[in-house]
């Protein structure tokens, strides 16, 4: 225990940084449903400073506390203070986990997922299958599961073989002006392949050539967001040394919390860092290659930001929107996080579908049809929420809109 | 500590999920925004209407149980920490705005609500709540009526206390009272709504407001104003408010706080000036135009150098430029203390020129700013908790710039209230008679002393 006290002393200097002044609490999705303070950023820093202060005993009863975070960043974000609660947390949790060990069937999911990806695609056929077996179609490919603690969602359809099955390689564009490196994360390779597809073909138009790894290894955030820090730095460290080994400037993503978690947290938790810049796709398109669409929808669409995109310094999403796709764009009032937080929506499914759902209802009352966001996580919440809530609205990446224009475009 | 028949009391009737008496939890209300040693409380709860805060208040009566109200815990001077432990009550979830009345201009709203939700609903309707404090997106209206919290339009358009029409509250016995109403004049019995206001919880726990809205300002014109001596800044506000001119916003900056900000925005202030005056004007468009020409005047005269924000885009850089005051400086050492000196407007040279000297004596790293236009300035300190040594100094230059501000026909708090960061230093401001009349007070409505013990030293 003593090990363990002095272990979350050394965040003290980060801990340090919070003042104390409340602000996070008007910025976190969960404090503005449970209303506690323990739920808000304040909260989890001072339980922490008091574990190491001495005035708290058990230090595992903070763990709770600080699981019950879906990681957002949005504290971070507006903290004025400028604290990383996100590094803090993650650190704070890695420690705790020292004492309170994931359970072995936690263990067993992670190794396979994150450690073994090739058996996790192997098994991707089966899910499929599987997938048709043990659900009830609700939409075209969306189904809700059967059985067990997954009967409650509507999840999308999992692919046939995952993206890096079918396009692991080179994708060599005709004018070849630059080659950048495609990771497609876990999500755009088994529930969004189109989205990887979309990007392929649209960055090959403008005379990008696509490099895919064949074998898409997880950002590791999962196991980071669950405590296991050690087997998240082996992820980073291993993406990265397969990244950094590529000769080209530019890493593609289509995922903010994959991005996050190579380019951002990845450096502050292992020594290692990128050689390349990161990039969503979209900001890629606005920023690097200078393109724009003229994308023409006769349906109401609004915009979904990512937490992890939330700075204007890094994407500035609904000008991209405003600019390339034409049509009845509604403004949500509601610009909360979609709830869903990786781990956070497999553990705590009620509360993270709670959060979801407000947006949902609000996309209803404005009938909204089409909501984009370039986020695979949000994607799939949002999609659950709004059939929950009974509209008839789809979640769709920008990207696969571009691609079917410059395909309609060349006939 | 309460035993588990207490615990089962309170869970009977708020619900087990409503009551909170682990030490992870009730840990998480031990402080506020005030930099003080946490106090736990024993039980923390969170009624969900009126009727259980009644239910709470007789259990704590009967068994001797301090109680403490809590809104956002975003108060600067200590007001919900539980320094006698007990129960701590969340206002949050009384958190309904009740009416918004376009005809009679006013609003009804419970204790929980967040000021900004307020603001926003009347703006809604064309309507204007003009208490801003920084914290607007956090804290409530009844922890903003507790403080008669101010901002950064107190100038023209005053405090809470301007708009506090109505008020309903319990008091210690579980008795309903009622005070004011929604009249504009109401001379009814004792005026329990200017009790109320800065009670800081002292009184009764306030469950619903009735608060005066105004029209909302048609025109707004802003300016950034660059001084080289901040001395002729502060001379700058004291002569614009001679002139008869009321400006929305008068706020400083001194020369430290620019670079700070400058430095952690890029927004491209001047960090070689000594000062920066904020100045918006707003009201009818041909007012604000004759008085704007007229300000532009006088700093002029002072030496200042006008920057004219021209677009909605100039003027939210400006604005930036005061919001992040605070939190810039809050970046640079791990403790900050925001102080609440407030003079009469005609003494803020005086009273920057004694900050600064104080700063000296003691070596301490302040960045002075403020609500210059009500006198209202937050000298902040920045330092470190750690360092014992420092913290006496900290304690020192704190009870001189309190002593010189009281010199200057000041106050220990313009706006932050006593809570008991300054209790020790109340009785120096309002002398002792005062105090005793504080304290019957406080004892005739609450014998036991249970609300909020300890606080402004009652
Ligand atoms: C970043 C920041 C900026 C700020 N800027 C300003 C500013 O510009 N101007 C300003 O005036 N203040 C400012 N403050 C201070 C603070 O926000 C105000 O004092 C605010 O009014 C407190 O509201 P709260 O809901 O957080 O109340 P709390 O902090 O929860 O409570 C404050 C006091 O009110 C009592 N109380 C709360 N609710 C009730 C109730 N329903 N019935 C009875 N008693 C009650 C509490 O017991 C306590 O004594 C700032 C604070 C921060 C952190
Ligand atoms: S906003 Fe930042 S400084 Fe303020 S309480 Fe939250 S974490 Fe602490
Ligand atoms: S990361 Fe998000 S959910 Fe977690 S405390 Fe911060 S704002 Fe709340």
């Amino acid at each position: 225990m003593d090990e363990l006290i002095k272990e979350l002393k050394e965040l003290e200097e980060l801990v340090l940084q919070c003042m104390k002044c409340g602000t996070c609490q008007a910025h976190c999705p969960l404090y503005q449903k449970d209303l506690l303070e323990s739920t808000v950023a304040r909260g989890k820093i001072s339980l922490i400073e008091s574990v190491y202060e001495g005035r708290l005993e058990n230090a595992t009863k903070i763990l709770k506390h600080l699981d019950y975070c879906i990681l957002c960043g949005r504290c971070k974000e507006n903290c004025p203070s400028g604290v990383k609660t996100d590094e803090i947390f993650l650190k704070a949790k890695a420690v705790l986990r020292k004492i309170e060990k994931l359970p072995s069937w936690g263990k067993a999911i992670l190794k396979i997922v994150m450690e073994k990806p090739e058996l996790l695609a192997k098994i991707a056929p089966l899910m499929h299958i599987g997938m048709k077996f043990g659900a009830k179609r609700v939409k075209n490919d969306i189904f809700k599961p059967i059985l067990g603690s997954f009967s409650k969602r509507n999840v999308k359809q999992i692919a046939k073989k995952p993206f890096s099955k079918t396009h692991g390689g080179f994708h060599k564009a005709q004018n070849e002006k630059m080659e950048v490196y495609f990771y497609p994360g876990c999500a755009a390779n088994f529930i969004f392949p189109e989205w990887g597809e979309g990007i392929i073909s649209v960055l090959n138009h403008f005379g990008v050539s696509v490099y895919v790894p064949e074998v898409n290894k997880c950002c590791g955030i999962p196991a980071a967001t669950l405590g296991e820090l050690e087997t998240y730095k082996k992820m980073v460290n291993e993406n990265l040394d397969d990244i950094n080994k590529r000769d080209c400037e530019y890493v593609i993503t289509c995922c903010p919390t994959c991005q996050y978690a190579l380019s951002e947290m990845g450096p502050k938790v292992t020594e290692k860092s990128p050689n390349k810049h990161f990039y969503d796709i979209l900001m890629f398109l606005d920023e690097v290659l200078n393109v724009k669409f003229d994308v023409n929808l006769d349906e109401k669409f609004s915009l979904h930001t990512p937490c992890h995109y939330l700075s204007p310094k890094k994407a500035n999403l609904k000008k991209h929107l405003e600019e390339n796709i034409q049509g009845d764009f509604v403004v949500l009032e509601n610009q909360s996080c979609c709830g869903f937080g990786g781990t956070f929506n497999m553990k705590k499914y009620d509360d993270s579908k709670a959060v979801g759902m407000s947006k949902a209802e609000e996309v209803k009352s404005k009938n909204v049809k089409k909501i984009f966001t370039p986020c695979p996580g949000c994607a799939m919440q949002l999609t659950d929420a709004i059939v929950e809530v009974g509209s008839q609205a789809t979640v769709e990446h920008p990207i696969v809109y571009y691609a079917k224009e410059l395909k309609n475009n060349a006939f | 500590m309460l035993n588990n028949a207490l615990i089962k009391k309170f869970e009977s009737i708020l619900g087990k999920n409503n009551c909170f008496t682990e030490p992870e939890d009730t840990m998480c209300y031990s402080y506020d925004a005030f930099s003080a040693e946490p106090v736990q409380p024993d039980i923390v709860v969170k009624p969900q209407n009126e009727e259980q805060i009644k239910y709470i208040i007789n259990i704590c009566k009967d068994e001797n149980i301090p109680i403490v109200t809590r809104g956002a815990g975003t108060n600067l001077s200590g007001g919900t920490v539980p320094v006698k432990k007990g129960c701590v009550l969340l206002t949050t979830c009384l958190n309904k705005i009740l009416e918004i009345n376009e005809n009679d201009m006013y609003a009804v709203v419970e204790a929980g609500v967040v000021t900004a939700n307020l603001a926003n609903a009347a703006i809604k309707k064309g309507l204007f709540y003009p208490p801003d404090p920084g914290s607007v997106n956090i804290s409530t209206i009844g922890g903003n009526v507790a403080e008669n919290a101010g901002g950064l339009r107190g100038l023209k358009y005053g405090v809470t206390k301007d708009y506090l029409m109505g008020v309903d509250f319990y008091d210690m016995d579980g008795n309903y009272v009622k005070g004011g109403g929604k009249t504009v004049k109401l001379v009814t019995g004792l005026n329990l709504p200017g009790l109320m206001i800065s009670s800081e919880g002292l009184l009764g726990i306030m469950t619903k407001f009735v608060l005066k809205l105004i029209p909302k300002p048609k025109f707004s014109k802003s300016m950034l104003v660059i001084y080289d001596d901040v001395i002729k800044a502060c001379e700058t506000v004291s002569e614009i408010i001679a002139a008869k001119i009321l400006p929305a916003t008068l706020e400083l900056l001194d020369s430290f706080t620019i670079k700070t900000v400058e430095e952690a925005t890029k927004i491209g202030l001047p960090t070689n000036a000594d000062a920066l005056l904020l100045i918006e004007l707003d009201g009818h468009e041909a007012q604000v135009l004759e008085d704007f020409e007229a300000v532009k005047d006088i700093c002029i005269k002072l030496g200042g150098n006008i920057k004219v924000a021209e677009t909605a885009q100039e003027r939210d850089k400006l604005w930036e430029a005061r919001r992040k005051a605070l939190s810039s400086l809050a970046r640079l050492k791990p403790t900050l203390i925001l102080e609440d000196a407030t003079v009469v407007r005609s003494k803020i040279p005086e009273m920057m020129k004694a900050i600064n000297d104080i700063k000296n004596k003691y070596n301490l790293v302040i960045g002075t700013f403020g609500h210059a236009g009500d006198g209202n300035l937050h000298p902040t300190i920045l330092t470190d908790k750690r360092d014992k040594e420092e913290m006496v100094r900290v304690e020192k230059a704190i009870d001189e710039i309190f002593a010189k501000a009281l010199e200057l026909d000041g106050t220990l708090s313009g706006e932050h209230g006593v809570g008991f960061a300054k209790a020790k230093y109340l009785e120096m401001e309002v002398g002792s008679g005062t105090i005793e009349y504080m304290k019957k007070l406080k004892k005739g409505v609450d014998p036991q002393n249970l609300l909020n013990p300890h606080k402004m030293g009652l």
